[in-house]
């Protein structure tokens, strides 16, 4: 019951080279590292791409046991993904546990998969731990704008996006309130049938569900209050610019994901 | 009839995102003993972690090290029996699901297999004691006003008529004749059930009037407990601590630099009136 330790959008607060960096080079460079580690097809692109990630984790500073808290919900999947591989593949058996048998290429290839998911998730984990969720949606917001010409509702999206970011954190804050005064009530949402459970659940999403509503008009009211009228012709306090850092961040992630792709070629 | 809890703090502490880089510490060793049928207040600036020691003391927040104790049994992680203690946050409105006011009130007690003459007295006093007649018992929740809602929210808990009731800012929002109003009831529920009640406050007269006991924390510490009188007439002491004593200790102040004589510090009005006869026999 404790919704108050959960960790949502996974930023550490920081101040290394990359916190630093334009969120719009982090994100497109992110999509780029990202499309790449599926262009790569050999362990040296992989361990080149790896070591540069690797790098950027020491850069920003993460700690070890953050590491794992991102890689968590992905692990299992990486495991089950090789050991799929290392079994059912086929090509030269290299032993057998009792009905099943280890496959040399089955092993390679799932070795392959596992870690290409891993960099895959850790790459974009390390986005989210050096950019603040506004910033994301800032960046994104501005990599978007373009697409406001063809009437994609960008700056829209964009505050959606934000507002839903702010707004986790604090209800889930007010779930576990509730939950703690409803169950100090006697609720009981961990005993029961499936029906009964559901009907238990009442006296504790109908509150947050009220409490959501309220938070939304209130804000529109408060949104109202101080003139926004939609996105076009908005201005932005936080002005977003292209720096040094910024080129010298491309600089290094072409050099990375280029070299990453040329080795893996081969 | 119905036995006051005894509950107890054990060096307790909690941290809040243990283990992360924006972790807070909410609360440092904290050793507590409460008699059972105590009415203790606590006070302290915004922030010094007044709601976090209420929600240890009621044992539905497990603390991060040390242990809470009711009646001498460590409370586990599932939290304290059901129907031993009542706990209202600081917004108890937001609690309210039911379609009725009366029905919402009998959620609590009627969870406890009570038999329906039972609930029903118990919905009825938990609506009296806070203030609300029988007209209120058809409406629905959401059509009254925030502070009628934040009293049915506050009636849900007291008619569990619990062996401890936990009460954080109880008296926010209500208009000052109903302020004292909860008070003195809460203070009458104590004396006749022998129930446990703790509530923070950040009114010292209130607190005054209700508390036989007094906490004061600052930043995650206690830094006292003891008799309420006696602390509540230490101006310097609740002032050091961001505090601002009952407005009769305040007053007592002023009498005593204006007349230039030590005064007692007095808390209430029958203790000022005895003071300034004591003055008036000295001139
Ligand atoms: N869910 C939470 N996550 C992180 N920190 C928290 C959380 N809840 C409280 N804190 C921190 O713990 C400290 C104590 O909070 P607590 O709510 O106990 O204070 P309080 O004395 O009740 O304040 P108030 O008078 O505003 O109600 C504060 O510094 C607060 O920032
Ligand atoms: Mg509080």
């Amino acid at each position: 019951m404790q919704t108050g330790n959960m960790v949502i959008g996974l930023f550490i607060p920081g101040d290394s080279l990359l916190h630093r960096v334009d969120p719009r080079s982090k994100i497109v460079f992110s999509f780029a590292f990202a499309v790449a580690l599926f262009l790569v097809s050999s362990f040296g692109g992989l361990a080149l791409m790896a070591a540069g990630l690797a790098a950027g984790l020491a850069v920003a500073r993460i700690p070890p046991s953050w590491l794992y808290r991102g890689l968590k919900p992905v692990l299992l999947l990486a495991l089950v993904t090789f050991l799929f591989q290392a079994f059912l593949r086929g090509g030269a058996p290299i032993t057998s546990l009792g009905p099943l048998t280890l496959y040399r290429e089955g092993v390679r290839e799932g070795a392959f998969l596992a870690l290409r998911l891993v960099l895959l998730v850790l790459s974009s984990t390390l986005l989210t731990f050096t950019t603040p969720p506004v910033m994301l949606t800032d960046g994104l917001s501005r990599l978007m704008a373009p697409l406001q010409r063809l009437r994609f509702p960008a700056y829209e999206l964009a505050l959606m996006m934000t507002i839903a970011l702010r707004y986790i954190p604090t209800l889930l804050q007010e779930l576990d309130r509730i939950l703690k005064a409803q169950l100090a009530r006697g609720a009981d949402i961990r005993r029961g049938g499936l029906v009964k459970r559901a009907r238990n659940l009442v006296p504790v999403l109908l509150p947050l569900f009220v409490i959501s509503f309220r938070h939304a008009d209130e804000l529109a009211l408060a949104m109202e209050s101080r003139c926004y009228r939609g996105g076009r012709g908005r201005t932005a306090r936080r002005q977003l610019r292209l720096g040094w850092l910024d080129a010298a961040f491309a600089f290094i992630m072409v050099l990375l994901i280029g070299g990453g792709i040329w080795v893996g070629r081969l | 009839m119905c036995l006051g809890l005894r509950l107890e703090l054990d060096e307790a502490g909690l941290v809040y995102q243990p283990g992360l880089p924006f972790s807070a510490t909410a609360l440092e060793h904290v050793f507590l003993q409460v008699e059972p049928g105590e009415r203790v207040g606590i006070a302290g600036p915004v922030g010094s972690g007044k709601s976090s020691l209420l929600e240890l003391l009621a044992g539905i927040t497990p603390p991060t090290s040390g242990q809470v104790l009711h009646d001498g049994q460590p409370v586990g992680r599932a939290g304290p029996k059901p129907g031993t203690i009542g706990l209202s946050f600081q917004a108890p409105e937001n609690c309210l699901f039911e379609n009725t006011v009366a029905a919402d009130v009998a959620f609590g007690p009627g969870r406890l297999g009570l038999d329906k003459e039972e609930v029903a007295r118990r919905v009825r006093s938990a609506l009296e004691a806070t203030g609300l007649d029988e007209s209120f018992e058809q409406r629905h929740p959401f059509s009254l006003s925030g502070g009628e809602q934040r009293r049915v929210g506050l009636a849900g808990v007291l008619a569990l008529e619990p062996r401890a009731l936990f009460l954080d800012e109880p008296t926010a929002y209500l208009d000052p004749a109903a302020r004292l109003d909860l008070i003195d009831r809460l203070v009458e529920l104590n004396e006749e059930s022998g129930a446990t009640v703790v509530m923070v406050g950040h009114d010292m007269d209130e607190l005054s009037r209700f508390a036989q006991r007094l906490l004061i924390l600052d930043a995650g510490r206690m830094v006292a407990d003891g008799p309420a009188p006696g602390l509540l007439a230490d101006a310097g002491l609740l002032r050091d601590h961001g505090l601002e004593p009952p407005g009769t200790v305040t007053l007592a102040g002023l009498i005593s630099r204006a007349a230039s004589l030590p005064v007692e510090p007095f808390l209430t009005e029958e203790q000022a009136v005895e003071a300034l006869a004591r003055i008036m026999e000295g001139r």
